[in-house]
């Protein structure tokens, strides 16, 4: 059985106006206004009949414009989005790093925020406490982490939390761009630990837009657009498509040889 | 800990997981605290000393008002006005339970209650740091604790959980209608005027039954009559009771109602 299972995965999102989430909306409905008519708030299909399977050792790069539905595929893959139609299994402890300053506080210093933090990761207390060593000689933050966190400059505040969401060793790693940290010397090193990270994990999930980062991290590439799947394949071949074909061609060519889409010199 | 969709969503998993992942609701409450008391002297003591000068202040002008001894006025006021604040103040913050916390909402599948106990939490570490003035009082004033006060914390118990069931459904309908903090917040505005905190029950002269027909009377009175050496009346503890049992059924079934909708709302 596959780690990973979705079928026909759809997330309607809605938004709902400053009139029609308030209560105003409900009631005057009631009392006989022509304020409301129910359901009159808008929907978005952030995806659309999304299906595939991932198996342990997959490298899964989400590719696809701003808004094509990578962030919500890595949300759904989370739990945190319960699909609309459709469904979704996920066997496995799953760090969903999308923004890797989860839950940190500004006047807590650095060492309560790697034991709150860590908490939320999902940490044994025992875990936190033998993490501690290693966040301070990773970071080089020394003495700092016993001074509140609003006093760090912007790229401190991010190796601290980038070292903390990476105590953790799961068995599915979901990436949301988070490797743009730091300066250069640090990205070295932040880059060296996510590796070491992802070869610890069954499948990673990375949503990105440097081709390089693609290439190198992952072996498989989904392409999303507007909400639907363009296509899940090698990810040269997918590559390929999307700096060359629209979405549209891709789609179709994909559909009709989904293993080996045809390479054209 | 990974949390299994299905035990999350069965009914009252939320609540029950969310109950035992203490570890997180308690680490999220303290450092709601500090944060809020940090580079004080004297941190969260402030509470104490500010509930402490407005009892006192009270205590002597309204017994006068009331034509009764500050002996008896006074600690009534104080245990009245303790009770008083969790509830409100639980209230009314239970509201913005998921709402404020949106950003972890959207990031990792936890218990939804986890959120809803980390308001809890905080506010009964607040009420832990006014209820201390209840020692001085009862020293000044020559209250002697006996077997009755004991019944205080059953009462104080039922508070607690009917804030828990309160909040929960406050807050899921909070996340949804954006309106729910604002009338919340008015009505508990309100009902501090509307219970015999500041004034007492006979006050009311015939029209006790203003007093009776008020939950909000009988959740306080099962605290503060057993630490006056009073047993709270059988109806308070059938009104804490009942109330308890309503809301919880409310709480459980709307959050597994709500859960494959919450976060969509935020």
């Amino acid at each position: 059985m596959a780690d990973i299972v979705a079928s026909n995965v759809s997330i309607d999102i809605p938004i709902y106006d400053m009139a029609s989430n308030s209560l105003r909306k409900m009631l005057l409905g009631r009392v006989g206004g022509n304020f409301a008519s129910e359901g009159s708030h808008v929907i978005i299909h952030a995806l659309k009949d999304v299906s595939f399977e991932a198996n342990a050792g997959d490298r899964i790069g989400l590719i696809g414009g701003n808004g094509s539905g990578k962030t919500t595929l890595l949300r759904v893959l989370s739990g945190v989005y319960p699909p609309t139609r459709g469904s979704i299994e996920v066997h496995g402890r799953i760090s969903p790093m999308l923004d890797t300053q989860l839950g940190m506080s500004m006047d807590a210093t650095g060492i309560e925020n790697i034991r709150m933090c860590g908490v939320l990761w999902g940490l044994a207390r025992e875990e936190i406490e033998a993490g501690i060593d290693d966040v301070a000689s990773f970071t080089e933050l020394g003495e700092y982490l016993k001074v509140p966190v609003r006093t760090y400059s912007a790229g401190m505040r991010l190796r601290l939390a980038f070292a903390i969401a990476t105590l953790r060793h799961p068995d599915i790693l979901l990436l949301d761009e988070v490797i743009g940290v730091g300066d250069a010397a640090f990205f070295g090193r932040a880059y060296k630990r996510l590796q070491g990270l992802i070869e610890r994990s069954r499948i990673l999930f990375v949503a990105s837009h440097t081709n390089k980062i693609l290439e190198d991290l992952c072996t498989k590439l989904l392409w999303l657009h507007q909400g639907s799947l363009v296509a899940f394949a090698g990810v040269h071949e997918v590559l390929d498509a999307y700096t060359r074909d629209g979405p549209d061609v891709a789609r179709e060519r994909f559909r009709q040889a989904p293993s080996a889409a045809p390479a054209p010199v | 800990m990974e949390y299994s969709k299905s035990q999350l969503q069965s009914f009252g998993g939320d609540i029950y997981l969310g109950v035992k992942a203490s570890e997180i609701w308690t680490i999220l409450g303290w450092n709601d605290i500090r944060q809020r008391y940090r580079r004080s002297t004297i941190g969260p003591f402030w509470i104490t000393l500010s509930t402490g000068i407005l009892i006192v202040g009270l205590g002597f002008i309204y017994s006068h008002i009331f034509k009764t001894t500050i002996e008896t006025y006074l600690p009534y006021l104080a245990l009245g006005f303790i009770v008083w604040g969790f509830i409100s103040t639980v209230t009314n913050e239970t509201c913005g339970a998921f709402l404020d916390s949106e950003h972890i909402l959207k990031q990792i599948r936890i218990p939804f209650s986890v959120f809803v106990l980390r308001v809890i939490w905080r506010n009964f570490i607040v009420f832990l740091h006014t209820i201390v003035l209840f020692v001085p009082i009862s020293i000044v004033f020559g209250i002697v604790p006996g077997w009755t006060s004991l019944l205080a914390l059953p009462g104080l118990l039922l508070v607690v959980l009917n804030q828990f069931w309160l909040g929960t459904i406050l807050a899921v309908f909070s996340a949804r209608f954006r309106d729910v903090p604002q009338m919340v917040a008015a009505v508990t505005q309100v009902a501090i005027f509307a219970t015999p905190i500041m004034w007492p029950v006979s006050a009311l002269g015939d029209h006790t039954f203003v007093a009776d027909i008020n939950p909000l009377h009988h959740m306080i009175d099962i605290v503060r009559a057993p630490l006056l050496g009073e047993v709270p009346g059988a109806l308070s503890w059938l009104v804490a009771l009942g109330l308890n049992a309503v809301n919880m059924l409310l709480a459980v079934a709307l959050l597994q109602r709500a859960s494959k909708r919450l976060v969509y709302w935020l």
